[in-house]
């Protein structure tokens, strides 16, 4: 999945975006990975993980996902994932990883400059870069900018513009606090890369401006 | 998936949910079953207080059958045992060395973000890629679906088949990355759907990238985030 990549938005709106994504490799190191896993869902929560979920769990914790079913459903699993909304959490997070030398790859998404620094501070040295080249096609299906923000903080898609568009009219309309209508927004994300914590800055961002037009890259 | 007409209460909460918007008002509301990618989102978010929304078996039967394989990340691709789009790219690079040096990965994701995509126009990139003497990757569920996997070409009965979004997955040595910027990257505005790109590149010892310089002077933009291995897989592939 190059779920966490396509992340739409300014390097200001993106500084405090960041996912934490651990997954055991086919033919290497993925039979029994579960225990392993699990270590790293509690050094997750240790550190002020926003939210987090994988592909294949119904729901995304902020949406209600049963975190002691989450922990034993991770025997069938081969990767988890969390999401973060600010520097040192994921800073603490790479150090305690690093420390616990579980032999999982690791993959954090963000800025890259900042996550190289990140990386550096914890003691890392980065191995692979996916680079993202931006949207290209027909670019006039695409929803307006504040929309697509935050669309795309669901890599799989499933986060609707209309869904989109229709909390930040609730939120303008003062029926709903930017924190609701981020946790409404979420549900749909069950991998729980939606970053509400930034979502509730865009729709701040998208009440106050009314929304942009439609943009080109 | 469907709605079941003497269910529904027509209090049109699901309509917003749908991320390819294809649920209408109608004397009910109702699922137009062409745009549909079985993704499962106004199931599984539990948005009908009714219990109106079902997946039908038909949605199980092939061709149809790929919609969901695509589109819903808890459905598992059953040759392929894994979930989603479902490919490792650079997640686990580290351990599987897939991409060494001098070489390059490049994701072509269809239909992303939100406007979904029919595998006509994945096989229009597919056959000029494999047109270059490019081949598209095992490890990918896409590769099950190409009819000849010299040419590209889909099998007939997948081709009009809607997902939510397909990623091609490519090797390119370092001297093929131009030539293939210039051919396929234009290709991608006739495309009826859009198309995020991504690529694959192993970090210089330094610590540097000279790919985003390289695809710079060809005119691409390279975006400020990206998803970056830090090197804790074991055994490390260095």
């Amino acid at each position: 999945m190059s779920h966490s990549l396509h992340r739409y938005g300014s390097a200001e709106s993106l500084k405090n975006d960041f996912c934490i994504y651990s997954r055991a490799a086919r033919g290497v190191n993925r039979d029994n990975c579960g225990e392993k896993l699990r270590k790293i869902l509690a050094l997750y929560l240790s550190g002020k993980a926003v939210n987090f979920g994988s592909s294949h769990s119904p729901k995304c914790y902020l949406a209600g996902l049963d975190l002691e079913e989450y922990a034993k459903s991770l025997d069938n699993s081969y990767g988890i994932i969390a999401t973060f909304a600010d520097r040192s959490s994921v800073l603490g997070v790479l150090k305690k990883m690093k420390e616990a030398d579980l032999g999982i790859s690791v993959v954090v998404s963000g800025l890259i400059d900042e996550v190289k620094e990140i990386a550096g501070e914890a003691g890392l040295v980065p191995h692979t870069a996916l680079l993202s080249l931006g949207t290209h096609g027909k670019k006039s299906l695409l929803p307006e900018e504040g929309t697509r923000e935050i669309v795309t903080m669901c890599g799989h898609s499933l986060v609707a513009s209309g869904l989109v568009r229709s909390v930040a009219r609730k939120v303008r309309a003062g029926e709903q606090t930017p924190a609701q209508g981020a946790l409404q927004l979420t549900r749909p994300c069950t991998c729980g890369i939606f970053n509400t914590k930034r979502c509730e800055t865009l729709l701040e961002k998208m009440c106050e401006t009314g929304g942009k037009d439609r943009t080109d890259e | 998936m469907k709605i079941d007409p003497e269910a529904c209460v027509s209090c049109l909460g699901c309509i917003d949910y749908c991320p390819m918007g294809c649920i209408h008002e109608g004397e009910v509301l109702f699922i137009d079953q062409d745009e549909c990618v079985e993704c499962g989102v106004c199931l599984h978010t539990g948005v009908c207080a009714v219990d109106a929304i079902y997946q039908p078996e038909e949605s199980l039967v092939y061709p149809r059958a790929i919609r969901k394989q695509f589109s819903d990340p808890g459905a598992e691709h059953p040759n392929f045992k894994a979930w989603g789009r479902g490919t490792e790219e650079a997640k686990t690079n580290d351990v599987t060395g897939k991409f060494s040096h001098g070489e390059y990965g490049m994701l072509f994701e269809f239909g992303r973000p939100v406007t979904g995509t029919r595998f006509t126009e994945v096989q229009k990139i597919a056959m000029a890629i494999c047109d270059m003497g490019i081949e598209i990757l095992k490890e990918n569920p896409v590769y099950g679906l190409l009819e000849d996997t010299r040419t590209g070409r889909i099998k007939k009965e997948f081709l009009h088949e809607k997902v939510l979004s397909v990623i091609l997955e490519i090797r390119v040595r370092k001297e093929q990355l131009p030539a293939v910027v210039e051919k396929i990257i234009p290709l991608l505005a006739d495309v009826d759907t859009v198309v995020s790109v991504g690529l694959v590149t192993r970090f210089e010892e330094n610590g540097s990238l000279p790919v985003i310089r390289d695809l710079e002077k060809l005119g691409m933009q390279v975006r400020p985030n990206a998803k970056i291995n830090v090197g804790l897989g074991r055994p490390l592939i260095s």
